[in-house]
């Protein structure tokens, strides 16, 4: 059924700014509504620029990208006030004059519009989303004070409190400590089945995928190389040098 | 003090605490949404347009702010457009609005280096009128109603302009219109301080806050007033020690700058993790 069909991406290619060869080529990918797919492969694979191609802040360079039947290409800032996302390695220095909250409540701004100051409903949702994910206590501390695991939970927080309909995640557990990177990928899992959301999650951590997914995407070398379920796509990439582990199957 | 019963005395002082406020309320969008390297163009071409306004008989301020405004609208379009770094494109535009200035500068022999070239170098409190007054005073409640109105907006681009652009805001209108809204406060300025120093006055202050503060809110009410205490206290120490105002000024701002680098407790904290590792 169409309107089932989320996002769909017709051999989309995507060129970075400076550079000749494409970093995706000749993508063809539709996610249906509620599908929560995995998206692994090896480092500077294209995995990212896919995520990115998704939500518009790349333009293609080659063919179409629809997301809610849109085109990304002239309806990108209506789709991207539907998506949330976290980008990769993405960390406030110290110093920089923003609290946690005001970290979270910047991702409902898109939505508030221009010249509307963010209402009490709004900081609301920033404060569930907070509580969400168990930094309630961080709201009032500045940002680049915290560590690289809780700043990760402050910014899905931010992808959350917006109440998205599709979450676009870029290897949003990298610096979880162990404890969370049991909890946080559940708790997602959880969220996408509640609020019905399609969700696509950029990681390296392939012991996730079993319990959590219904549907895994190798990217290698800018291609999609694989689509299918977790089970089959486990002996692919198991062994392979770029994805790891959860760090307690280490030990 | 009795220098306050002139009324240029007056003039400067309320001109001072205007432009100071402004600096200092501007600099901080051009220091967070890193647009310096523009900020500074601009202040020179702000320069350049002086010294045309200066060499033809114009209004220093109609061609300073043609100048500002067309380096600006030069610049911006061309770092998106060109795919150039910001910081090639200032090392040509630089330069070249420098050498336009001393060009107009020298092409009218019958001024030379008079006042009112002097003026435009390096700024002049005798040369601010009723007018300069009326302008820096509208320009700086629009500035506050702009600062007022967009906040919500201006606040994620200063965070991250990638993820505003992700969470679905338009971020270009809002960096243009500071970029704009620096080079009308930079030539609105320029008589104070001079088209050669002026650039000190937007960055010094809004460094100096953010070397104490950690609260974006807080940064831009108190970098607007040490910009407005730095430019008073730069006009005191001129008429002290009988110096060039704008040089004063900068003077002030730097050495302000430079006790906040000391003093700030985000840096020592910086160190003392820097040590720990």
């Amino acid at each position: 059924m169409t309107e089932d069909v989320i996002i769909k991406l017709e051999n989309v290619s995507t060129v970075y700014e400076g550079e000749r060869r494409p970093a995706i080529k000749g993508i063809n990918l539709t996610v249906n509504r509620n599908e929560l797919v995995y998206v692994v492969g090896p480092n500077a694979s294209g995995k990212t620029t896919l995520l990115e191609t998704i939500n518009g802040l790349l333009p293609p360079f080659n063919g179409k990208v629809s997301v809610f039947g849109l085109d990304v290409q002239s309806h990108g800032r209506e789709v991207r006030r539907e998506i949330g996302y976290v980008p990769q390695d993405f960390m406030v220095k110290p110093g920089e004059p923003y609290t946690a909250f005001d970290v979270v409540l910047m991702g409902c701004y898109g939505q508030i519009g221009f010249l509307n100051r963010p209402s009490e409903e709004d900081k609301k949702r920033a404060e569930q989303a907070m509580k969400l994910l168990g930094i309630q206590e961080l709201a009032s501390r500045p940002m680049g004070k915290l560590s690289g695991g809780q700043q990760q939970k402050v910014m899905l927080a931010r992808a959350m409190a917006k109440k998205p309909r599709i979450l676009l995640l870029d290897e949003p557990f990298s610096n979880l400590d162990p404890d969370s990177r049991g909890q946080i990928p559940l708790l997602i899992t959880e969220l996408h089945e509640k609020q019905d959301l399609t969700t696509l999650i950029v990681t390296h951590d392939i012991h996730h995928m079993l319990e959590h997914c219904n549907r895994v995407i190798v990217v290698t070398g800018g291609r999609i190389t694989f689509d299918g379920t977790p089970e089959k796509a486990l002996p692919l990439v198991e062994n392979h040098p770029h994805t790891t582990p959860l760090e307690g199957h280490h030990h | 003090m009795i220098w306050l019963e002139y009324v240029i005395m007056q003039r400067a002082l309320i001109a001072c605490i205007l432009a100071g406020f402004l600096m200092g309320l501007i600099g901080v969008f051009v220091v967070r949404m890193r647009l310096s390297a523009i900020g500074y163009s601009m202040s020179h071409g702000a320069f350049a347009g002086a010294a045309l306004g200066v060499a033809t008989a114009m209004d220093p301020l109609v061609t300073g702010l043609a100048f500002a405004s067309g380096t600006a609208f030069l610049i911006g379009p061309i770092a998106d457009k060109a795919r150039l770094h910001v910081d090639t494109i200032t090392s040509i535009v630089f330069p070249l609005n420098m050498a336009l200035a001393f060009v107009f500068l020298t092409l009218t022999p019958e001024i030379g280096l008079t006042s009112q070239v002097a003026n435009v170098l390096w700024g002049s409190i005798i040369s601010v009128t009723n007018n300069d007054l009326v302008y820096l005073a509208t320009l700086f409640a629009s500035a506050v109603a702009i600062v007022y109105f967009t906040w919500k907006e201006l606040f994620a681009i200063m965070f991250n302009r990638k993820l505003a652009e992700a969470d679905g805001i338009r971020t270009k209108p809002f960096v243009y219109m500071i970029i704009l809204l620096s080079g009308v406060v930079i030539t609105f300025s320029l008589k104070l301080v001079g088209g050669l120093l002026i650039y000190a006055l937007i960055f010094n202050p809004a460094s100096t806050t953010l070397q104490f503060f950690e609260d974006m809110r807080t940064v831009v009410i108190v970098s607007p007033l040490i910009g407005a205490a730095t430019t008073v206290s730069g006009l005191l120490v001129s008429l002290v020690f009988d110096l060039p105002v704008g040089s004063c000024i900068v003077i002030v701002s730097t050495i302000v700058f430079a006790v906040a680098l000391l003093l700030s407790p985000k840096r020592r904290r910086k160190e003392e993790n820097g040590n720990e590792k």
